[in-house]
């Protein structure tokens, strides 16, 4: 068994993915429409592509289905239990879960600055286990407040993803996720000292928005979201907006090492340039992906593919700029410390569009109000 | 002097004008738009408003300058799409057989290598194994073969560019171009008065030829529609349908929370030509489509439901009046001389609102309300917003009237206990026994008797200044009794007479009830456990009437709702070409970042065991040096040496 698992691995976790697939389809397609059929058989080529080139991917996935079914188990079905089961109470009920990633990425962030001073591999390797335990903690509390969703009345239930609250902690993850699967490829943990600054930041408002505002209650979806255009079109905005604030963090690392500041601490200019190219790139596929799915979601949900909310005007703002910034660089060859500048301020912009909008511009996005 | 193709032609100033968009864009997202002018004139005042107004700043994406410069937009990038495309597809298709070992040489991957045969043919076979494209070019003293993958990623320029177009045509279609270009010509104008649909204009109306629109529609149950309203700077159009549109009904269904969960309305649909019925059920997030044109649900309102209200005098032991009326219909009321209006807003069958209960925040569904002005002869009103059911707050129900001046303010509130059989009749009936004076007489009495003062010897005295407690409390409420406490009380002896003052006022509401239990034994309205609180509460209440800007309070004892639905109707036949844009948009990019573009050449003169490979991209990523040595491995060559290597 063991030697078939290290043979064949990725078509065990394709195994694994169809038959988790499946069972959803036979238990819950009552629930589902065709296009949410469709969302889940895309999910299960999608995941096991992931794992296809990307062997600690399964392990994490692996991790947080464990998790996710530990909470579902000891839930049995009412969310009383949440208040006496030990495990439930500290450990895995969603809040928890988020609570343990909310505390594990500060502490990864020091150990990463710890490992670039002291350019020891342990410490290097350690804060990449606490960021991928940060990362699986905070996945699996979204899957599980999911989960207790739907124990707060079968028709609440609904995915994650509708909040600020919830897309913060999406936007935690997916930042981790496309970091850590460079930092694996690039063969450097350096980078997590500044990547996971913005992630910590992201953590930050968290909490504040949790303790201050009292954020993390699940409220049910208003109807204008009861659409299985969320499942598709909030995710690709995110790993949009986490490809982007990656890159604006690595830009960060170039310019530094640029201005001849921790140079033998850091990867050389020439990763981290081609790093952010690689983030934006990937940032810019999703962000498209994610607009124009938003623009179909529009058509049908306001009536129109495009209102010049201020949301969507943002989003084409954005959109152009990272435009401009990759046709500088592929059309006319352009490196270096401008487009690193460019790509920080690119980050101001999409920050701007992500929550500033919700801020200080009202429009059809209000579901995201503060 | 740029000529007009120069123009097109500059990159540079396509930027530019992509920039100032991207500005123009901003500004429309700061700006509010479509707000009505007069918003706009508090706002900036006379002198900015007119010129916000003559840039267009209030519909800036339907301004003139803005359509212009995407159009000018369209025709840059169709111009670049014109110059580049043919030296692309020469590209795609040229593998430049004829070129020299020297500027192989030069180029910044560039090996020497040992051959092993005579020809081409094993290298042929291996590179088109890894996906390249192959030529040979055989010379008198040299050997070329030259080969490329991934040309297509030239087409990502194209796909790209073209989205650009076809989503923007596909855009420009929906605009509403044709009519600023009919408005221009004075062919057609907007309407900006509020007339009846039978007086309207020729000139404000499109027919039903309009190829594309966003109009609204609003209709109360069962009301029937056959044209749309689309609103349009200060003003608006009627546009006319291809068919009548009523409302059967609209449906509100709630989570067990309260929180609204759908809005629905079943409509009718009858076609004008075939006088076809169709009955439809459409939602958010589920439009409906009739005749090309999309019907979405965006809107709901009260559509005139009846109220049925008694009308309670708080000032008078008068006892009330019912009153039938409908919203957004104005009645008249007459009060101790004066006349007022009272006009009627809005309707709410289901108010969500967040309680706090035993120290937890939860949202709670609280019934029906009602929102009135109320307005006296001089035009001054007061808004008003009435709770049917008690709501439970700090453990007691209260009936709650909020009231604000104006539309900015925060409400505050009335809060009127409700009696023991959750209805408001038994404060009502306090308030009558507080201002029949023979009650009020009893009472007074009753306190004089009990209470053998020390302060008042004389008890005409005494009972004299009861009166006048009771006198001040019932005009002026609690603050009156303060007022004379702060004037006629020396500092230091205020503390102590207020607490009389108030245990007084207690005692004679107290003995009211008393009065009233003796006579009623079985009343269902005065059974409390917590007597004291009640009588509290309800003079409070009384005293309250001060803020409260009226003495009537108005008690919904029953309703019909009526509700209207509000539809966006929507033609929009650029859509399909907005989406085809998209998905060429998605494509050219995947090729323009995912596919590498590569050539390779070899060169083997004529009689020599070793040769030239070189490799050359138009995106040398940091892996490109490490996919030229697999390659190099792949193609079995076993030793190869790096041409300038210091260069790299």
């Amino acid at each position: 068994m063991r030697n078939l698992i290290q043979k064949n691995p990725n078509i065990i976790f394709s195994l694994l993915l169809i038959i988790l697939g499946s069972y959803a389809l036979f238990n819950f397609h009552n629930h589902m429409d065709i296009y949410e059929v469709g969302i889940l058989c895309g999910s299960v080529i999608g995941f096991s592509w992931l794992g296809s080139f990307w062997p600690t991917f399964k392990k994490f996935f692996i991790a947080i289905l464990l998790l996710t079914a530990a909470s579902i188990f000891l839930y049995q079905g009412s969310l009383q239990i949440a208040e006496q089961n030990f495990f439930l109470k500290y450990f895995i009920s969603s809040q928890s879960s988020v609570m343990w990633m909310s505390a594990l990425f500060p502490l990864a962030l020091i150990i990463y600055w710890i490992h670039i001073f002291s350019q020891g591999v342990f410490y290097g390797q350690l804060a990449s286990r606490l960021s991928w335990i940060a990362t699986a903690m905070g996945m699996a509390g979204l899957l599980i407040r999911w989960y207790e969703s739907y124990l707060i009345s079968p028709d609440i239930g609904y995915i994650p993803v509708s909040n600020l609250y919830e897309v913060f902690i999406l936007f935690c993850l997916i930042t981790a996720l496309i970091y850590l699967y460079y930092e694996e490829k690039m063969n450097t943990k350096k980078l997590g000292g500044f990547v996971l600054i913005i992630i910590n930041v992201a953590v930050a408002f968290l909490l504040w928005y949790h303790f201050a505002k009292d954020a993390s209650e699940i409220k049910p979806l208003v109807p204008a979201l009861q659409s299985y255009w969320m499942k598709i079109h909030v995710p690709a905005n995110f790993i949009g907006y986490g490809a982007f604030a990656m890159a604006a963090m690595i830009s960060v690392a170039y310019l530094l090492v640029d201005n001849g500041k921790f140079v033998k601490l850091l990867p050389d200019k020439t990763l981290l340039d081609d790093l952010t190219y690689k983030s934006i790139s990937v940032g810019f596929i999703f962000f498209t992906i994610a607009t124009i799915l938003g623009a179909v979601w529009a058509a049908e949900a306001w009536g129109g593919y495009w209102s010049w909310d201020p949301k969507e005007t943002w989003a084409l703002i954005v959109w152009l700029n990272y435009a401009a910034w990759l046709h500088l660089r592929l059309i006319k060859g352009l490196r270096g410390s401008v487009l690193a500048w460019w790509s920080v301020v690119g980050l101001i912009i999409t920050t701007f569009c992500f929550i500033g909008v919700n801020l200080f511009l009202s429009g059809l996005h209000s579901y995201g109000e503060l | 002097m740029m000529t007009f193709a120069q123009l097109l032609g500059s990159m540079r100033f396509a930027i530019s004008m992509l920039a100032f968009v991207g500005i123009a864009s901003i500004i429309g997202t700061i700006l509010k738009q479509n707000e009505p002018y007069e918003s706009y004139i508090i706002k900036f005042g006379q002198f900015w408003f007119n010129h916000f107004e003559i840039l267009n700043l209030y519909n800036v994406y339907q301004a003139i300058w803005f359509i212009a410069i995407l159009l000018f937009l369209i025709a840059s990038t169709s111009y670049c799409i014109y110059q580049n495309t043919p030296g692309f597809i020469r590209d795609i298709k040229d593998f430049n057989v004829t070129i020299q070992e020297k500027s192989l040489q030069s180029m910044k991957y560039s090996y020497h290598v040992q051959l092993s045969q005579d020809n081409f043919n094993l290298e042929e076979q291996r590179l088109k194994k890894l996906g390249f494209k192959v030529r040979c070019n055989k010379k008198t003293d040299a050997m070329i073969l030259s080969a490329k993958k991934g040309h297509f990623q030239k087409l990502g320029y194209f796909f790209t560019h073209l989205a650009i177009i076809v989503i923007s045509v596909g855009g420009l279609m929906d605009a509403n171009i044709w009519f600023i270009a009919q408005e221009r010509l004075g062919i057609k104008n907007i309407e900006s008065r509020d007339l009846p649909l039978s007086q309207i204009p020729q000139s404000s109306k499109l027919d039903e030829k309009n190829a594309a629109f966003r109009a609204n529609v609003l209709l109360t149950e069962g009301e029937i529609q056959d044209v749309a309203i689309l609103p349009l700077r200060d003003g608006y159009l009627v546009q006319d349908l291809p068919f009548r549109i009523a409302l059967k009904d609209f449906n509100i269904k709630h989570y067990s929370t309260g929180q609204p969960k759908s809005f629905e309305s079943d409509v009718i649909i009858v076609d004008k030509k075939t006088g076809q019925q169709s009955e439809h059920n459409l939602s958010v997030n589920k439009p409906l489509t009739v005749n090309g044109i999309t019907i979405y649900q965006s809107d709901f309102q009260d559509g005139g439901s009846t109220l049925d209200l008694k009308v309670w005098d708080l000032a008078s032991q008068d006892n009330f009046y019912s009153m039938r009326s409908e919203v957004f219909k104005v009645n008249e009321l007459a009060y101790q001389d004066q006349k007022f209006t009272l006009e009627f807003d809005d309707f709410r069958a289901f108010n969500v609102l967040e309680l706090e209960d035993k120290g937890k925040k939860s949202n709670k569904n609280v019934g029906p309300s009602f929102v009135y002005k109320m307005r006296n002869a001089s035009g001054q009103a007061v808004e008003y917003q009435n709770y049917q059911l008690p709501m439970k707050i700090d453990g007691y129900y209260y009936f709650m009237s909020g009231m604000r001046d104006s539309q900015q303010d925060e409400y505050k509130y009335l809060k009127i206990p409700a009696d023991s059989d959750q209805s408001v009749e038994g404060f009502m009936i306090f308030k009558n026994l507080f201002y029949s004076k023979d009650e009020i007489k009893q009472s007074i009495n009753t306190i004089v008797k009990t209470n053998q003062s020390d302060v008042f010897s004389d008890q005409a005295l005494f009972k004299k200044s009861l009166d006048d407690i009771y006198k001040t409390f019932i005009s002026k409420g609690y603050s009156g009794i303060a007022e004379i406490i702060t004037q006629n009380i020396p500092e230091d002896q205020q503390t102590a007479v207020a607490n009389t003052y108030i245990k007084i006022i207690f005692l004679m509401g107290a003995n009211l009830i008393n009065q009233y239990n003796l006579k009623f034994p079985d009343n269902p309205y005065f059974q409390f456990d917590n007597m004291n609180r009640f009588i509290q509460d309800a003079l409070n209440s009384l005293s309250d009437r001060s803020f409260y800007g009226a003495n009537i309070y108005l008690e919904l004892s029953d309703f019909q709702q009526i509700q209207a639905s509000g539809f966006q109707l929507t033609k929009a036949p650029g859509k399909p070409w907005v989406y085809l844009g998209s998905i060429f948009l998605v494509i050219g990019i995947f090729c323009m970042i995912y596919i590498q573009e590569t050539r390779l050449w070899i060169i083997k003169k004529t009689n020599q065991r070793y040769g030239t490979i070189a490799f050359a991209t138009n995106r040398d990523h940091i892996d490109y040096e490490t996919f030229t040595k697999n390659t190099i491995k792949g193609l079995g060559y076993k030793t190869y040496e790096k041409f300038n290597s210091k260069k790299s």
